[in-house]
């Protein structure tokens, strides 16, 4: 196991916190959680990528930066005014 | 051991700890608006140390192109969404995001004519 695995399994614990962040509050405070996880899921992959010595994978954490992005967009938009 | 790899593994456990410390930092504060500053840590701190982790490590590679990208994606993101996501708090609890009447801001003087009350 190299540092790459270990640290993306210590990271693990990060989105733990992240969950417990969406488990509290009302919808913007767990609309927070989620957006913090959408990027720290970004990163885990990367380090997976890394890992793992599959470069093709960092194209998951790309596509993933890019649909949490228009993801949350679309929840503070909706949260806004509808919810 | 050489200094590449002590670099790479200093890079990655800068990575680790910044995500942990703002995620624990997310859920232990109280205000929504002051969870929202941990997100450009994650996405600016640890996004350059693993840009920086993975370019030591492969060189400027396919990698460090991809790993690159999702920095620059994430910088622009994080700018953005972090604006819509307190402007949605904001609407969702005065009906409008614009400077309440005698609202005070700070670094500006007291403003008197008030937002637009329009949805």
């Amino acid at each position: 196991m190299n540092v790459w695995l270990m640290g993306s399994a210590v990271l693990l614990f990060a989105l733990v916190l992240c969950g417990i962040s969406c488990f509290r509050g009302d919808a913007m405070e767990r609309l927070v959680g989620l957006e913090m996880a959408g990027i720290i899921v970004t990163l885990l992959l990367v380090m997976l990528a890394e890992g793992m010595g599959r470069v093709n994978f960092y194209d998951l954490a790309l596509a993933l930066a890019l649909l949490s992005f228009g993801g949350g967009l679309v929840f503070a938009r909706f949260l806004e005014r509808w919810l | 051991m050489s200094a590449a790899t002590l670099a790479v593994e200093v890079l990655v456990w800068v990575v680790v700890i910044t995500c942990l410390l703002c995620c624990l930092g997310l859920v232990a504060m109280k205000d929504f608006f002051e969870r929202l500053h941990y997100m450009a840590t994650v996405s600016t701190v640890a996004t350059m140390a693993l840009l920086a982790a993975v370019v030591i490590e492969q060189g400027w590679g396919q990698a460090a192109i991809k790993m690159s990208l999702i920095v620059v994606v994430l910088l622009l993101m994080n700018a953005v969404l972090t604006h819509a996501t307190a402007r949605a708090a904001r609407v969702r609890d005065l009906g409008h995001w614009q400077p309440a009447e005698g609202e005070k801001i700070a670094g500006l003087e007291q403003i008197g004519g008030g937002g637009h009350k329009d949805k």
